[in-house]
């Protein structure tokens, strides 16, 4: 522990840990209005841990190539051959991870200190938040799997918390459960996964000794490749992956600065990190990347489609996270003998940290937005607010600029990364059809996700002022505690990307001294390309793209008002609309057959339940008959008595004489 | 000679007869006495074991029952007194409140007479004339 990085990283860690206690403290007592204190200032001093963590691993010297520091191992518990520590680990991947996580949620934290003013339960939102805030840090800490698991688990928990806020409600209740139970069906495989990476990986729980064990014994490779798809399945689940995507869109349910922090910027990215994290055995089994990249190329492709008709601001944002999370998946798929897994990787997680920003924001606007229209989201409701919320209307627009990929501005370089390294491997894989067919896919996902970013923005802030009657008469802008995070993250959301990458490769070099990716490189010692670069005609062709998408978006809805959807498309659009029916099917599929199950087995229930109450039944009769007997007459209970000593002393007589 | 059988059939005419009465009897005091006969039977077989053994035991049983039973004599006679006081009678056939739930008391075929009402005592009627305080009192007050 003498380690002053690993000190600060606990700190880090403990520090929101703090600050849910006092803020549950708080909450119990009448200060419960001020229970957002602890937590800004909990979540503030741990970004500011975090980010003096980053600087000085970024301006360590180091003799090796690698930048890895570890906490000394602490026995959790242990049996037989498992032997559980608690271990943290401080690497570029975790830094990055933790300074994103602290730094957006402090400014989530600021804005909900407005969005939730004056809620019945405020203490308890800012509680669950800080809860949340402490998983996630473990989450990224972790040198240890079940370590890490005890993270995911955590955020799983305070997310269906946080979905189940407004738990009066019946359509969040359901929407918490559901979100439960579908990363739950993840959950159980990961829990797989890691059974089985521990009986081939020479019984560590250490995911670095786990890792060099796999390195140094290979086991075999079908048992490598189940391993990776069940950890994959945990990642499908939390990170909202086709078949497992239906649940985020449901969480928007919970309170708007909520999905900004959860179901955007961090939870669901956990999925993103553990792929990173496990790249030295994901990166062996080709087989496995190929899924990988194939299942978010469909979930990109799908979520992007659906989030085009979507009526709800909201949603189509939710819809949006689920489509950039496939982009990820594509990126982390691509690592392997064409590009170095290093790159892949960088390209996932430089997504991943630039789309935390503009995912934030664009959900806070819609938090900003949703405040002042009297907590209406349907985008057919109002219109036109450009005038009435300038800041929000910019911010937003800078978010949603991001996020279609506007030259220069974040998203795009970190977009056009993952479309490079598709490109690459369809030049230098083994399977050039599927990865052209992810290219494919990535080109068009990302005009859709300009189209639809840009027809939410223009449907919200353009055309004639329209407000819902909710809005009331005080329609006005958020006042600046919520303003200021927005501006905030505005700006990076314009200018983190072009800061940290394109003309430094100052991200991808740091987060390629990451043992674990380093690892990774070792295995594909001669992968076609290893070194970052940009590719010009790659970036030309998605601005070119997402600039005509926008285009589109303009032309078609400038003007606000109600959608008008041409006859031919119309079908199309219904299909966008419905969500392509998947929860319909889902339900047809497997929720009504798990009723029908459930109501069988409450026939058979009944059935024991029968059985069982005929075997009562007995004693109560014999208790009828015998109950005759007692009459309350003292001479009776005593001819009774005498009977029976009478029949005691024949039956002793017959028996001594025989 | 008294050898220890005819001990043993004192003891079990004891018995026998306090056991018929406890089941026939009605008035609780009798019925009270015949337990205490059946408890003497009883005595009287240990005292003869105890003198026909040689062995100081059934003397000392016996000691302890007598003392078992004047404790529970009296509170047998406390209990009965205050059942008369709330029922005025002592018929056993009058107390069947423990019976089950749902069970029809027992009627006697021959109930016992009912106790006499008690007699009308005269009251004496009130003599002297009340106190009146004289002026010096008041004055003194």
């Amino acid at each position: 522990m003498s380690d002053p990085g690993i000190q600060m990283a606990l700190l880090a860690l403990t520090l929101p840990l703090g600050a849910a206690v006092l803020s549950t403290l708080l909450a119990c007592t009448r200060f419960a209005r001020f229970a957002h204190l602890p937590a800004i200032l909990g979540f503030a001093a741990s970004a500011a841990t975090a980010g003096i963590l980053l600087g000085s691993l970024v301006g360590m010297e180091s003799n090796e190539h690698v930048i890895s520091l570890k906490s000394d191992p602490v026995t959790w518990f242990a049996a037989g051959n498992l032997n559980v520590n608690f271990t943290i680990t401080v690497d570029p991947l975790s830094a990055i991870m933790l300074a994103t996580v602290t730094f957006v949620a402090t400014w989530i934290a600021v804005f909900s200190a407005g969005y939730m003013h004056r809620d019945p339960g405020y203490g308890r939102y800012f509680a669950i938040m800080g809860l949340f805030v402490f998983a996630m840090c473990l989450l990224v800490l972790a040198n240890n799997f079940l370590v890490l698991l005890a993270g995911w688990e955590g955020v799983g928990l305070c997310s269906y918390l946080l979905v189940g806020y407004y738990y009066a409600k019946p359509s969040s209740a359901a929407a918490a459960r559901k979100a439960f139970l579908v990363t739950r069906i993840g959950d159980v495989g990961m829990i797989f996964g890691i059974f089985l990476l521990w009986h081939i990986g020479g019984y560590h729980t250490d995911i670095d000794k786990l890792f060099e064990h796999i390195a140094k014994h290979p086991p075999a490779q079908s048992m490598l490749t189940t391993a990776c798809l069940l950890l994959f399945c945990g990642a499908v689940g939390k990170s909202a992956q086709l078949p497992l995507y239906v649940w985020l869109p449901d969480a928007m349910e919970g309170p708007t600065p909520v999905s900004a922090l959860i179901h955007a910027a961090t939870m669901v990215t956990a999925g993103v990190y553990l792929l990173a994290r496990c790249a030295p055995i994901f990166v062996t089994s080709e087989t496995t990347q190929i899924i990988v990249c194939l299942t978010g190329g469909f979930t990109a492709l799908v979520a992007a489609f659906t989030a085009v008709a979507q009526t709800d601001l909201k949603r189509v944002l939710a819809y949006s996270t689920v489509s950039q999370l496939g982009f990820m998946f594509m990126s982390l798929g691509t690592g392997g003998e064409a590009v170095a897994p290093s790159l892949a990787v960088t390209a996932a997680i430089f997504h991943l940290f630039t789309h935390a920003f503009f995912k934030a924001l664009l959900f806070l606007g819609s938090g900003s937005v949703m405040h002042a229209m009297g907590n209406v989201i349907d985008m057919r409701r109002f219109g036109g607010l450009r005038k009435l919320m300038p800041v929000t209307h910019l911010t937003f627009l800078a978010g949603s600029a991001a996020l279609a990929g506007v030259p220069l501005l974040s998203g795009f370089w970190s977009k056009d990364q993952i479309i490079d390294n598709l490109f690459e491997t369809t030049q230098h894989a083994n399977a050039p059809a599927v990865y052209w067919f992810a290219f494919g896919i990535a080109l068009v996902t990302a005009g859709l996700t300009a189209f639809y970013t840009f027809r939410a923005y223009f449907l919200t802030f353009w055309g004639p002022e329209r407000l819902p009657p909710e809005a009331g008469d005080h329609a006005h802008e958020s006042p600046w505690v919520m303003l200021v995070p927005l501006i905030v993250l505005a700006i990076g959301a314009v200018a983190i990307g072009l800061v940290v990458e394109p003309l430094t490769h100052g991200f991808s070099e740091f987060l390629a001294r990451t043992p674990g990716l380093t690892q990774a490189n070792e295995h594909t010692k001669h992968a076609a390309i290893e070194h970052p670069h940009f590719n010009w005609a790659i970036a030309g062709v998605s601005s070119v793209i997402a600039l005509s998408g926008i285009g589109i978006a303009a032309l078609l809805y400038r003007k606000g008002g109600p959608e008008v959807v041409p006859a031919s498309l119309r079908g199309v659009h219904e299909l966008s609309r419905n969500k392509l029916y998947v929860d319909e099917i889902y339900g047809a599929a497997i929720v009504q057959p798990s009723e029908l199950l459930a109501a069988a087995s409450r026939q058979f229930d009944a059935l024991l339940d029968g059985v069982a109450r005929l075997v009562s039944f007995l004693p109560r009769l014999l208790g009828a008959v015998l109950r005759a007997l007692q009459t309350g007459q003292v001479q009776f209970y005593a001819l009774g008595m005498t009977f029976g000593l009478a029949a005691f002393l024949i039956v002793l007589l017959v028996r001594s004489t025989r | 000679m008294i050898s220890l059988e005819h001990y043993l059939a004192v003891g079990a005419a004891l018995f026998g007869i306090g056991l018929v009465g406890f089941l026939t009897r009605r008035n609780l005091i009798t019925t009270f006495l015949c337990a205490e006969m059946m408890l003497q039977g009883v005595v009287l077989n240990f005292l003869a074991f105890g003198y026909f053994h040689g062995h100081i035991g059934g003397q000392v049983f016996a000691l302890v029952i007598v003392t078992v039973a004047a404790c529970e004599a009296g509170l047998a006679l406390a209990l009965f007194l205050t059942m008369y006081r709330r029922g005025h009678s002592l018929d056993t056939g009058e107390w069947q409140s423990l019976r089950e739930e749902g069970i029809p008391a027992t009627t006697d075929t021959e109930p016992l007479p009912r106790p006499k009402p008690e007699p009308d005592y005269p009251q004496l009627t009130p003599a002297g004339a009340r106190p009146s305080p004289t002026a010096e009192e008041s004055a003194r007050v």
